[in-house]
């Protein structure tokens, strides 16, 4: 285990970058300090009680199949969703589904598993690669008899199986806390965005199916996802990996918010599934030819490929070296593999003409990070709290994007697995008692932005970490001393402004918590970012550019030590934590 | 050609009908989609003016007796009444068909949740306007043996027809105002001053009192001439 | 402005509902655009309406933080 101590100070010119980054963001109509012109009354709220055997939080793709088999496998189960089943979080875009059919596939599972730990440099862990393989397709049959392969929207063909097996379902509730009592799980608790209400479930065992996350960033449909699950596992003692990866993509200079635009027609596709199909898909490479040679930078299927060479930038490995010449809709990787395979590229649809890095920032590759599992059926460090999907780090493609439309895929395996796991765990077992001054602390946590009289702006605060986080010379290509920089803003925003935020209604309360996680997150992205010396993947350091085999074959642990302090530890390529 | 008393009035009915409606929708800020939908929200709104011009295609206007011969406006009435109930029965579905052609919710999944939004009163009048234009259309066609079986004969018949088509078109503007998306203050004027003059020349003929209007009324000025 | 209008709203609420970031609330029976600065420009809302009357714009209403200039 290793402390992290970096000393490598920020220089003037570093400072200078970063507070340009975030100027001017006082003039954008997000009030940063100001009273709390509170709409509702933080003493008239509520609460409801729950409890079940097995709850399952996040209504993705994940969150689904973790209900169904919980439930299946003889556990109450109970979904809570920030939003709704089927459309919040990356489930409602992705529509590539990757099925390995042994009848059609040319190779083996084995040879499948091998081409993806080339790709992925060791980053992946090949038990997880292997099982997305071995059940991809039972679960895209399951989900063909629901009607999912037969239209755009997910949600009515998610409700078949819940409301074929009678699960409750809580739509709408933003879950802050995870509880832990006796050293377990005990369950979770939040609140309902429309009605003044806290909820507390009580649980034997939780499934975490809440997605990884990012800055709220433009150009990619993330804007729910900020890490809740993992930070809030993360608060209870839970380990985090893969927080040094980065998801790639890029959006257009012109509008690039416009995430249904920057797809193209893909958001309306009606999903599909697809076989084998591995790449190294980077995006990182993008922002490094931005960085080296300016812009505009073009790339992707059908753009014009960039004349210039440039010096230097992230490693391919040459057998996954590839062009995008093969204009759009010809020969190349299916279009329809797009968020769900992840193309670290610029998405399907974008042809010629200028892009911009950055549209996921904050996001790591599919599946590459959140929480540290156990053993192969997605048992967090914390027992009785499970991962699936996005949530749960299993590194199944590695710190890159190798097989395409995997990340659906991945979250309906794992997401099946982790629910029969957290059923038997939950079987049999009492439910943890948590005591009511508990639950009482919890609910004032809760509100405590709601009774600020004066306070920051969620709004604001996101910004301004946007401001910091998003420039691609901070986490795209990283170098100590601005990492150092960023981390010096971050530790404020974390120590003097996730203390104050204020909220005046209940849209509001859910920006301060997300506020919150994502300060936390970048916390945890630049200390792993720092903390991995070398270059490898989708993780490029300007001042460490080579891969170092000899001491980094590692996935980087984060926990919360004794002290409060983030805590950065090795864990060997192939091997399962240390438990503790 | 000779401007005829005939050929003014068919030019008025379409001026007003067709002229107004059309302006207003050309006006109105709503904002344009595919053409598909864009004729369907047309056909729609001039077939309810079509539905509202059946007030003045009828007995109760008097004066318009005077320029056709009644065999020639029963026609018309019934010409348009076949081809505007068409499309207004059609209207439901009309609305949520176009999505076949398009990512999203589809259309049989759409349908379900507008008609089953019953916490909305401006949906649900639209649906019992819907049946009531059902049980219109299903009476008039079947007028034949209705009028042999009611007691007060035709005039029952007239006083069913009427009164249907009266419920009919307070429901459906009610609705039309509520929801529509071209409904917007001008929209909805035109078809409130439309619909009452009709009601007004209506309850004139069945109460032979002259009616209270609560707006200018020039056909009704016609009428009294 | 993200998503720009509504028309012709029957006050189902699925776009409430559908909106990962809780943009649109419902005001006496209509959906309304309450926090517009929150669009993702995903077009779930518009997607998911059963009466199509949502009408979106790429504009974000907010200045966009990207990577580089």
């Amino acid at each position: 285990m290793t402390t992290h101590e970096d000393n490598a100070a920020p220089t003037r010119r570093d400072f200078i970058a970063l507070s340009g980054a975030s100027a001017g963001l006082a003039a954008i109509g997000a009030a940063g300090w100001a009273q709390n012109a509170a709409e509702i009354d933080a003493e008239s709220f509520t609460n409801t009680d729950h409890a079940t055997d097995v709850l399952v939080i996040g209504g993705g793709m994940a969150g689904l199949f973790a209900a169904v088999k919980a439930h299946d496998e003889g556990a109450a189960v109970m979904i809570v969703s920030k939003g709704r089943l089927g459309a919040s979080g990356l489930t409602p875009f992705g529509k590539g589904f990757f099925v390995f059919d042994p009848k059609t596939e040319s190779g083996s599972i084995d040879d499948f598993v091998d081409t993806v730990s080339r790709s992925a440099l060791g980053t992946n862990n090949p038990v997880y690669t292997r099982q997305v393989a071995e059940h991809s397709r039972d679960r895209a049959a399951e989900l063909q008899s629901w009607g999912y392969f037969d239209q755009t929207l997910a949600h009515r063909p998610f409700m078949r199986p819940i409301e074929d097996r009678d699960i409750p379902l809580l739509e709408r509730v933003t879950i802050t806390h995870l509880i832990k009592e006796d050293g377990r799980i005990a369950g979770a608790a939040g609140f309902r965005l429309d009605a003044e209400e806290t909820i507390t479930i009580r649980a034997k065992s939780v499934i975490l199916c809440t997605g990884a996350g990012g800055f709220k960033p433009n150009g990619f449909p993330l804007g729910d996802l900020t890490h809740d699950g993992s930070v809030m596992a993360y608060r209870i003692g839970a380990k985090i990996t893969g927080k040094e990866w980065n998801d790639g993509h890029s959006t257009r200079v012109d509008h690039p918010a416009a995430t249904f635009d920057g797809w193209g027609d893909m958001f309306e596709r009606v999903p599909s599934t697809n076989g084998v199909d591995v790449h190294h898909d980077l995006g990182v490479d993008m922002n490094y030819r931005a960085y080296a040679l300016g812009n505009p930078v073009s790339g992707g299927p059908g753009a014009p490929q960039a004349e210039t060479p440039v010096a230097g930038g992230p490693f391919v490995p040459e057998e996954f070296q590839r062009n995008f010449d093969s204009p759009p809709g010809g020969d190349g990787p299916p279009p329809g593999a797009g968020e769900g395979g992840a193309p670290g590229g610029p998405p399907p649809g974008f042809g010629a003409g200028a892009n911009v890095g950055g549209a996921s920032a904050g996001m790591a590759v599919h599946k590459s990070e959140g929480l540290v599992p156990i053993n192969d059926r997605c048992a967090s460090t914390v027992p009785g709290l499970y991962a699936a999907g996005d949530a749960l780090g299993s590194h199944m493609s590695g710190g890159i994007y190798t097989q395409i439309g995997s990340s659906l895929a991945g979250s309906a395996v794992q997401g099946a697995i982790a629910g029969e796991a957290a059923a038997d765990y939950a079987s049999g077992r009492a439910a943890s008692v948590i005591p009511d001054a508990r639950l009482a602390q919890i609910r004032d946590q809760i509100l405590a932005p709601l009774r600020r009289e004066a306070g920051y702006g969620p709004a604001w605060v996101t910004q301004t970490l946007q401001g910091v986080m998003i420039p691609n010379f901070v986490l795209y290509v990283k170098k100590a001393s601005m990492m150092q920089a960023a981390l010096a803003y971050i530790e404020e925003l974390r120590d003097h402004h996730a203390p104050m935020l204020r909220a005046a209604n209940l849209h509001e309360l859910r920006l301060a918590w997300e506020t919150r996680n994502m300060i936390l997150s970048a916390e945890m992205k630049l200390r792993a970012s720092l903390f991995r010396t070398e270059s490898r993947c989708s993780h490029y350091r300007l001042d460490y550019p080579e891969v170092d085999d000899a001491n980094w074959r590692v996935w980087i642990n984060i926990f919360r030590g004794e002290d409060g302090t983030m805590q950065l530890e090795k864990q060997p390529f192939g091997t399962w934590p240390a438990q503790g | 050609m000779k401007l005829t008393i005939q050929r003014a009035t068919i030019l008025a009915a379409i001026v007003i009908f067709v002229g107004l409606p059309l302006s207003f929708y050309a006006l109105g800020d709503a904002p344009r989609r595919s053409l598909l939908k864009e004729a369907i929200s047309l056909a729609t709104l001039i077939a309810f003016a079509a539905m509202l011009g059946q007030f003045f295609m009828a007995r109760s206007n008097t004066w318009l007796l005077s320029v056709f011969k009644p065999p020639q406006i029963q026609k018309v009435h019934k010409y348009i009444a076949y081809t505007a109930v068409t499309v207004i029965l059609l209207h439901p579905a009309l609305i949520v068909l176009p999505r076949a052609l398009e990512g999203g919710v589809r259309p049989w999944d759409a349908f379900v949740t507008m008609i089953t939004t019953l916490d909305n009163l401006g949906l649900v009048l639209g649906l019992v306007a819907w049946v009531l234009l059902l049980v219109l259309v299903l009476t008039a066609y079947f007028r034949k043996p209705i009028i042999k079986r009611l007691a007060t004969h035709y005039r029952g018949w007239r006083y069913t027809h009427g009164g249907l088509a009266t419920a009919f078109t307070l429901l459906a503007l009610w609705h039309a105002i509520a929801l529509g998306r071209h409904t917007d203050p001008r929209m909805s004027a035109l078809f409130i001053v439309l619909a009452l003059i009709g009601f007004a020349m209506l309850a004139k003929l069945y109460w032979g009192a002259p009616s209270r209007p609560t707006a200018p009324n020039p056909v009704q000025k016609g009428a009294a001439s | 402005m993200t998503i720009k209008s509504i028309n012709g709203c029957i006050g189902c609420g699925e776009c409430v509902k559908s909106c990962p970031c809780d943009v649109i609330r419902m005001d006496h029976g209509k959906a309304v655009i309450t926090y517009p600065a929150d669009c993702q420009i995903c077009h779930l809302c518009r997607m998911y309406c059963p009466v199509d009357a949502i009408e979106m714009s790429p504009e974000k209403s907010i200045p966009v933080v990207v990577p580089w200039g």
